[in-house]
Parts: C-alpha cells; structure tokens; sequence
C-alpha cells in the first residue's frame, strides 16, 4: 500500500522533471537559435502583428474595466476616512506596479500563448512540423524564435499601454464621476511613483512575455494524440503560463523592490 | 552504376514500446535505382522513412545516406544531408497557412540565394512536372486530396534532390488519381533521374515504378527482388498479398470466415 503510493509519486515527480527538463532544452535551444540564418523578416511582422497590434483592443478594455472597478474600490475605501484624495496616489501605485503587467500577462497568455499552442499543436499533428524537418529548416528556428521575439517585444509596449489606459480609467472615475479635481489627479497620480516603477512594470511585460511564448509554442511543439491533443494543448498552455507568470510576479517584484 | 548504395538500411530495428515494429531489416538503394516497399498495414513502413529521413533514432542498427549515418550526425548535417532528399507525406503535411506557390517556394527561399523571380520560376516549373500549372495562388483547403500529394511532390522535387521518398502516395485515392500518381512518379523518376523509394499498397503502381519490390512482413524485410522475381516468389506471404487474399499466413489474427464457409461450419437449425 505505502510502496505502491511511493511508486505513483515517484512515476509523477519523475514526469514533471522529464517535462520540466525538456522545456528548459527547448528553451535554450529558442534562445540559441535567435541568431541564426535566415533571418525571417515577414514572418515576424506577422508575429508582431498577431501578438501586439490584433491585441491592443483586447488590452484597452481589461484594462479600463479593472482601473475603474480599483478606482471605485479606492475612493469607497478611503471615503471611510475622509482621505478621498489618496485614492489617486494608491491607484497610481497599484496600476503601474501590479495591475497593469500582470493583467496584460493573464489576458495575453490566454488570447496569444493558447493560439501559439493550437498553432503549433496542429501543425505537429497534421504533419506539418515533421515536414518542416524534412526541408532542412528547423522548427525550433522557424516557429519559435519569431514568436518569442514577438512576444518579448509586444508584452512591455502592451504593458506600456496597460498602464497608459489605466491612468484615464482611473482618471474618468475619480475625476468624471467621483468629482475630484483634475489637477490634483494628474499629480496625485505620480506622486509615489518613481522611474523604477515604470522600469520594473516593462520588465515584467518582457518576462512575461517570454513565458508566455515559450509554454504556448512548448504545449504545442509535444502535443500528442490528435484532436484529443490539440485540444489539450491551449488549456495546458494557458493553465502553465498563468501560473508562471504569477510565481514570477512574485519574484520579480521582491527582487526588483529592493 | 555506383558499387556504393545510396542508402543503406543496416540491421534496422525499432520498437515503440513493447510493440516491435522493425526488426533487422536490411536494405540497399543504389543510384538511379527505385524501389518500392509493399507491406500491410501497420508492417512498419512509414517508420522505415521515418528513420531514413532521421525523424525517427533506431533502438538498434543504422541508416546510412551516401555514406554517412544518419543517427551519428548532429543538427546541421542532418538538415545538410535533408537537403538531398525529398520527402513525400502520406496526407501531404502541406503548410495550410501558405499558398500552393508559397508552399513549393519554402525551401528555396530558405536555402538558397534565389532572387523572387527565379523562385517563382522554378515553382511553375516544379508545379509544371506534377501537372498542375495555375494552381499558384490556391490553398491547400481548396484542392482535393490528389492534388494536395501533387503540389507535396512538387515542395520535395523544389531543391532539385537526389533522393525521393514517397510515403503511401496513392492511398485514398481513386483508381484514376491512383494511376495519375503512379504516372507522376514515373516521370518524375525519368526526367529527373532520382534514387527512389516509394511505399504503397496499390501494386499496379508498384510493379510500373519499381526496379526492385520488397515486402516488409511483421517489422522484417521478407523479400527484395526485381518484379519478374518478386511475382514468382514461391514464399506464401509474398503470393497471398499478391492475390489479395484474405486467408493465409499474412494476418496476425484469422479473417472472418466467408459465410458459404461459415453457413457449412454452421449450418444454420431446421
């Protein structure tokens, strides 16, 4: 009974380091293979475009929902003692250090990193993959390299934009409805924020980003099993990144506060 | 002819698992030379490929292509040696996100320095060679299932190979498509003078294409003879999968009993 349960822990820890090792393989071969010729210009425009510019209003509008709801939240918070105008300055700090990166990383690795894993995942099951290898072109190379440059480039300026939204939906609220003053808002705003906020809010974006490029093109790269597996693959993806993004939220915040 | 073959399958065996699905086959291909490999399903043909092509690492033997083992080479030389060969997938495993002319062009825009309107040239005259010029802007969801194979033996001739592997080009297909293949093959194999192997079931085909025909039987190589000798051959296995039989040594498992033979094993009760 006990060795029986030993057994199935052990097969499952040795599982997750066979997984966990062979993405770190894969890992380091995309980051090797960045160099490498041909460089395919189109075919990273086209990441860029699926990955950035197909994002941004995706991005706007959690954005602007989760800034105002904080926004409502703050100012009833703070109305509790009198001290409305804080509220500004909390918002400021919360959008540029957490909100904004963090929210970007959720909703791009379930609209970007699922699509790469379904990209990829079909590819692998129709063949496609196997064909790639057969006209001497290497997969790793041509499929992810230009989706984690994408991805590591797009996340930081979405994060950017995250942010910029978030001011002017923490600013319709206090200011449009709550009634506060304009001025004091705009100053408020950026009173407890320093560069390194903004610093610490892209280099989040950029990891984030390139977790979410790898785990999508990794799920979809071993996808295995046909519809069944395609299928998988997007929700593993989407399930693996959050919950890196999150532990390396953690992380990057008590390592770059310091 | 080259004493050398150009691909020489050494003691090849692969399982996946406990299942074994090639066990010692040995088989040479020598230049020019087109060999067809017959065998049911199952028998452990695409594998064959598969290993040759060094998508697949054998548990034990090797693969060698113009000398050098294709299990031993690293990443470079396997894509150098890949370039060689040309590779035609059973469901054609064309880039459903590129067009047909995009789909022939990918590997010489890859590897070589080819100006676009040297490539396009060669994309009409590769798509020219398997019979379907004016499909250039078509995607692979608009055409039907044998102009998919077609427009795939058009991507693997692109780089001018020396070697063409066809995986089962004919299966799905309807007889006239059948023979179409069958016929592109042969031109191809005739214009471009190209080592070949080609795995299939129909042996019509089989016996226009083939210099040589083997048979896999149960993951071995049971017979690899000229087609005169190959139809002669007097082993049982060889003879029913020529007939198309269903009873006789060549299923693992016995077939359902016909029922003329089954009503007089059971007769049915007055």
């Amino acid at each position: 009974m006990i060795v029986r349960a030993l057994d199935k822990i052990g097969a499952k820890l040795l599982v997750m380091m066979d997984q966990a090792g062979d993405f770190a393989l894969l890992s380091g071969r995309t980051f090797a293979a960045i160099p490498r010729s041909p460089f395919d210009t189109p075919n990273l425009m086209r990441q860029f475009l699926a990955v950035g510019v197909n994002s941004i209003p995706v991005v706007v509008l959690t954005s602007l929902a989760v800034s105002m709801v904080f926004a409502v939240q703050l100012s009833f918070g703070f109305k509790q003692f009198q001290a409305e105008g804080l509220a500004s300055q909390v918002e400021g700090l919360a959008v540029v250090r957490e909100l904004a990166p963090v929210i970007t990383g959720l909703m791009m690795s379930g609209r970007v990193g699922s699509a790469m894993a379904a990209e990829l995942g079909t590819m692998q099951v129709t063949e496609q993959i196997d064909a790639l290898e057969c006209l001497a072109t290497d997969p790793i190379h041509y499929l992810f390299v230009p989706r984690l440059l994408a991805a590591a480039i797009m996340l930081p300026l979405l994060t950017g934009l995250s942010i910029y939204v978030g001011y002017w939906g923490g600013y319709g609220l206090l200011v449009g409805v709550e009634g506060q003053s304009s001025f004091v808002y705009q100053a408020e705003f950026f009173k407890l924020l320093g560069f390194r906020d903004l610093r610490i809010a892209l280099t989040k974006g950029l990891v984030f980003g390139v977790i979410i490029a790898l785990v999508g093109c990794w799920r979809g790269y071993r996808t295995q099993g046909g519809a069944e597996g395609v299928g998988n693959a997007p929700t593993s993806s989407v399930v693996t990144s959050s919950l890196w993004i999150l532990i390396a939220d953690f992380f990057l915040t008590k390592l770059l506060l310091v | 002819m080259n004493a050398q073959p150009v691909i020489d399958v050494v003691n090849l065996s692969k399982a996946f698992g406990p299942k074994v699905v090639l066990s010692n086959v040995n088989l040479q291909v020598r230049e020019g030379e087109s060999l067809v490999v017959l065998g049911g399903s199952g028998t452990g043909k695409t594998v064959l490929l598969r290993n040759i092509m060094g998508l697949l690492k054998p548990d034990a033997g090797h693969v060698a292509v113009e000398g050098k083992i294709i299990a031993q080479l690293d990443r470079e030389e396997l894509f150098k040696v890949r370039q060689k060969i040309g590779m035609c997938f059973q469901m054609a495993a064309l880039f459903d996100s590129m067009s047909v002319e995009e789909n022939v062009g990918f590997s010489l825009k890859r590897h070589t320095t080819m100006t676009r309107a040297e490539v396009a040239d060669r994309v009409d005259e590769c798509l020219g060679l398997v019979g379907l010029k004016g499909t250039n802007h078509l995607r692979p969801s608009e055409l039907s299932g044998g102009m998919k194979r077609r427009v795939g033996f058009a991507r693997a001739i692109a780089l001018k190979p020396e070697i063409l592997l066809f995986d089962e080009p004919t299966t799905g297909l309807d007889p006239v498509m059948t023979d179409v293949i069958g016929r592109v093959i042969l031109d191809l194999k005739h214009e471009l003078g190209v080592t070949t192997i080609t795995i299939t079931h129909d042996l019509k085909s089989a016996f226009e294409i083939a210099d040589r025909i083997a048979l896999l039987f149960r993951g071995e190589c049971i017979a690899c003879e000229a087609p005169a000798d190959f139809r002669r051959n007097p082993n049982p296995v060889v003879q029913q999968f020529l007939k198309g039989d269903a009873d006789g040594p060549f299923l693992q498992d016995p077939p359902p009993p016909k029922r003329a033979m089954s009503r007089a094993l059971h007769p049915p009760p007055a």
